[in-house]
């Protein structure tokens, strides 16, 4: 049969649409790879990955990181599985410190400023130490002060060593110190070292103002046990009860949340110390060593005197009490951040971690575990008093030349301290930092330091696991930039200065340590050569010892028999509303707020991202005549006052304001210049009476409304949420209950 | 040098693996760890302030924040939202140039290069789990270095979302049987990054892995579960004890 014009036309058009239709009908898989360019044709050639380990300070935490290279160029960051602190897991400060290394703004060379107040001009690094040689060996070395960022391992034994063989003297900075925790853990524990808390095993945790969860020393730490305390296997889920005057993320993930009147944390758990003890449900020899053998010791405390100061009631008191002493488990008590941030902080402390010792959850699975006390130099953050101290030195011609290295005293330290003017007697400032923020950009030279991610050293965790941990830190990748390891450069000037170290390199310094380890012939890693050890020490981010842990419960000490109250900064009748300031769970204090993505990830709890506000409860905010987006100014009795959008917050109370620290930078990049207000500027330098630390938590303010309104920026509201009738997002849980309840 | 391996067939691959995640909201404290992994490891744009006081911001995966109660009885939950993955996807039919179409592993995919912008799967989508890229997204040169190599930056006028890290998927099965694939070798960059571990991600079509054995939890539940969309995704209730 012949085909016909019309038939062939025909059968080609059909078998056209078919071709069409059935390929069409489902998608060749291999289109998947436009999403991710994996597999590539022969002719390309992608680069290879390699993962380095290593460590990083992650605000007080210590993490220890894998970084995945490609190309001479880390392109992510993830947590070391093998790290015993974070497991695998990483915190968001710890992933957008690699934007630190890439950043636009990073200092790119040396720099010196031409002329007293004039402009920078770049210079070589031989110039640069031939400067600092020569400015070094000019000053009188006591009139030299060294002040560094919280830093740990080698570098701060390094840094310390530089710092007695030149004479000079030194300061640790953080905005939000520690002193008064550790002088709280030594008071009660006699510990040096800064304890662990075995949240997995614990069943239940009374928490007294430590932000844990979200940034209280090390969360990411504290956030594994965490899932394991709610869901780990083979246990009951724990309770926890969380105190606090903000809502915060760990009030957020309570299952009770209490507030109490701020700075009072002390006289609740003394209260429920004297409930325990008087109803015999706690440790009896505990007991009489609390108190001296004297059970009515602490009568001040009962619940009919104390209730009314704190704002609780009386059962709720003795309720508390009760459960913590008679969970069937282990309870723990932790305290900590705005607890301690108050006049009376170290009473507060002191009091809430001899609640343990009530219960037995003394250096036991379970409940406060002992660290060993660090082989290794820290430098801490120093009291308020030694800083306001040091600023009148400069002031007086005492203090000249000033050496910075992460130290942004001007953000960190109030206006009402005037930083900048003290700043402007000095007659030499040299700053280490990759940043210019507000205190480096005043300096007359500058000697960049490496990123984390390039430099070597080591890291004795602050809240180590509970034995011997020592984490290496190597460089991940070249330089990017051309800068210099401030531990490389204090080695070298040493030497020049007539002070050298034993060692040329913080290569060589980490080594020397390294081989002390591979001497002990324990541990994590254990090689017959040295540098078996250092190469697979090296690749498993670190060594630690879980051999090498300490034992023993000390006794303890009596316990105050009169209060100690909290003073707080302002008449009540002038500054009716409690400041309470709390650190930002992603730029923290404001170290973090020049990386983009620790600044666009939105605030758990309020949404907000790139911004200052304060937190207003809805009636607080009706009886002002305050709406959201509403920009009032908060006004302390220092004279102070800065301005903020308010958010309405369901969860603050009523007499309470909050307001993240970590903005109001005027320089420090593009990302954190001229973005909010800076809150440390208006705090009462009140100081804890023990320690010298800044009662951050200890100022009254007035909020006075303006005319002026902005759009907060925050992720709530952006799209409009699609609830369903009786469809909730959220759906809950109540055990024992046949039709679970819902949001 | 990269190799050019056989692509295994798309009855073989439906067989083998069907990828899954879990979401432990009790174990959830609304961090935002997986948030910021999710924009390095999938180079999500950086967003800007502006983006969300103009309500464009873009991200593959966020935590929702519900309140509940009054003050002082007041509750906060937290709920990571990601796309779902939906075996009937809402967005997959409106999409006019069949630029997101399910994939034979459970996958919701989304192809860039077909893309039009007509954002109706967004309006689709009834969990809000898709961004559109209003603008082109612009990096500073020398943040450019960090950028995975692994996956494609998206364009303006593209639409975009939750992958469940494909690239990892890629990388970590490409010519393997499910034996080895074991549960947990790899995650997407949330997961990894969860420091409760509240994402558990896996292959539902192994017996033995941790998605498969929490399908009988008694706390499983999908969001809007109603609608039929029949996500791959599932969550594990929060557990109150309020007044228990």
């Amino acid at each position: 049969m012949g085909l016909t014009r019309r038939q062939f036309l025909k059968w080609a058009g059909v078998t056209s649409v078919g071709a069409v239709v059935f390929n069409g009908c489902r998608v060749p898989d291999h289109e998947i790879q436009i999403q991710s360019p994996v597999e590539l044709p022969e002719d390309l050639v992608t680069g290879r990955d390699n993962y380095y380990a290593t460590v990083a300070q992650v605000g007080s935490g210590s993490e220890g990181l894998l970084v995945r290279v490609m190309e001479g160029r880390a392109k992510k960051v993830e947590g070391n599985p093998d790290y015993p602190l974070n497991t695998g897991k990483h915190h968001i400060r710890a992933e957008a410190m690699l934007q630190a290394t890439y950043h636009p703004d990073r200092i790119k060379s040396p720099m010196v400023r031409i002329a007293k107040g004039g402009p920078f001009r770049a210079i070589g690094w031989p110039e640069a130490l031939e400067r600092l040689t020569k400015i070094l060996s000019n000053a009188d070395s006591a009139s030299v002060l060294l002040a560094s960022g919280p830093t740990r391992g080698k570098l701060a034994d390094v840094t310390k060593r530089f710092a007695t063989g030149y004479g000079a003297q030194m300061l640790g900075f953080d905005p939000i110190d520690q002193a008064v925790l550790r002088a709280s853990i030594k008071n009660i524990y006699g510990q040096n070292a800064l304890p662990d808390f075995d949240i997995a095993r614990a069943d239940f945790i009374m928490s007294f103002g430590a932000d844990f969860l979200g940034t209280w020393i090390d969360p990411t730490h504290f956030m594994r046990g965490y899932g394991e305390f709610r869901q780990g296997e083979g246990r009951e889920r724990g309770h926890l009860v969380h105190i606090d005057s903000r809502y915060s993320v760990t009030a957020a993930a309570a299952d009770e949340w209490k507030y109490i009147t701020p700075g009072s944390e002390g006289l609740l758990a003394l209260s429920m110390a004297h409930t325990i003890i008087s109803e015999g449900i706690g440790d009896r020899a505990a007991a009489l060593a609390l108190t001296g053998g004297n059970l009515n010791h602490l009568s001040n405390y009962a619940v009919s005197k104390v209730a009314s100061q704190i704002g609780m009631s009386a059962e709720g008191i003795q309720d508390l009490a009760r459960k913590f002493a008679g969970t069937r488990g282990r309870a723990l008590a932790i305290g900590g951040g705005s607890a301690g941030a108050h006049t009376n902080g170290v009473f507060n402390l002191t009091a809430i971690y001899a609640l343990n010792y009530l219960v037995g959850s003394v250096n036991v699975p379970g409940g406060v575990i002992f660290n060993p006390p660090g082989s290794q130099s820290r430098i801490d953050g120093a009291p308020l008093r030694d800083w306001k101290a040091a600023l009148a030195a400069m002031r007086s011609g005492e203090i000249k030349v000033l050496l910075l290295r992460d130290a942004n005293i001007v953000h960190g330290l109030s206006a009402e301290l005037k930083v900048t003017e003290a700043l402007d007697d000095l007659e030499t400032i040299v700053s280490f930092s990759s940043f210019l923020d507000e205190t480096t950009s005043r300096a007359d030279l500058i000697l960049p330091g490496h990123t984390p991610l390039e430099e070597w050293g080591t890291d004795v965790p602050d809240v180590g696991p509970g034995y011997r941990t020592v984490a290496f830190q190597q460089p991940v990748i070249n330089r990017f930039r051309d800068t210099m390891a401030f531990g490389d450069v204090l080695i070298q000037i040493a030497g020049e200065l007539g002070n050298s170290m034993p060692w040329n390199s913080m290569r060589d310094a980490v080594r020397a340590d390294a081989r002390d380890l591979h001497a002990t012939n324990r541990g994590s890693v254990t090689q017959p050569t040295f540098e078996e050890f250092w190469k697979r020490s090296l690749e498993r981010g670190g060594w630690w010892d879980q051999g090498d842990t300490v034992s023993g419960v000390p006794t303890p000490p009596v316990l105050p028999r009169t209060p100690v109250q909290a003073q707080l900064a302002g008449d009540s009748s002038v500054f009716p509303l409690h400041l309470v300031p709390f650190e930002s769970h992603s730029i923290g204090t404001g170290q973090y707020a020049h990386l983009p993505w620790a600044q666009a990830v939105p605030d758990p709890i309020t949404t907000v991202a790139w911004s200052t506000w304060v937190e207003v409860n809805p009636k607080t905010a009706e009886g002002l005549k305050l709406k959201q987006d509403d920009v009032v100014t908060l006004e302390s009795a220092s004279g102070g006052f800065i301005s903020v959008p308010v958010y309405v917050n369901p969860a603050t109370p009523p007499d309470v304001v909050s307001v993240p620290i970590g903005q109001g930078h005027e320089q420090f990049t593009t990302y954190a210049a001229g973005r909010g207000s800076n809150i440390l500027d208006i705090l009462a330098q009140n100081e804890d009476s023990d320690t010298g630390s800044l009662a951050w938590a200890g100022t009254r303010v007035r909020m006075t409304k303006t005319n002026t309104r902005v759009g907060l920026p925050k992720l709530e509201g952006i799209q409009e949420p699609r609830q369903l009738p009786g469809e909730p997002v959220i759906v809950v849980f109540k055990p024992g209950e046949a039709d679970h309840g819902s949001h | 040098m990269a190799t050019q391996t056989k692509p295994q067939s798309a009855t073989d691959r439906s067989e083998a693996f069907k990828w899954s995640m879990v979401i432990d909201l009790d174990r959830c404290t609304g961090c935002e760890a997986c948030v910021v992994a999710c924009q390095s490891e999938n180079n999500v744009p950086i967003n800007e302030e502006s983006a969300f006081i103009e309500g464009r911001a873009i991200q593959w995966i966020r935590v929702e924040r519900y309140w509940e109660g009054e003050w002082p009885d007041i509750k906060a939950r937290f709920i990571p939202v990601l796309c779902q993955h939906c075996e009937n996807a809402p967005c997959e039919p409106v999409c006019p140039v069949y630029a997101t179409y399910h994939n034979t592993e459970g996958l919701n995919v989304q192809v860039y290069n077909r893309c039009v912008g007509t954002r109706y799967c967004g309006n689709n989508c009834p969990y809000h789990a898709r961004s559109f890229n209003y603008w082109e997204p612009v990096w500073p040169e020398d943040l450019r270095n960090q950028l995975n190599p692994d996956v494609t930056v998206r364009s303006r006028g593209v639409m975009e979302k939750c992958s469940m890290c494909v690239q990892r998927i890629r990388r970590s099965t490409r010519s393997k049987t499910p034996n080895d694939v074991p549960d947990g070798s790899f995650d997407p960059a949330c997961v990894q990054a969860c420091p409760t571990s509240a994402m558990t991600f896996g292959n539902l079509n192994n017996p033995d892995s941790k998605v498969s054995k929490l399908q009988d939890d008694e706390r499983k539940y999908h969001v809007f579960e109603h609608l039929g969309t029949a996500p791959t995704v599932m969550y594990l209730k929060q557990v109150d004890t309020h007044g228990a």
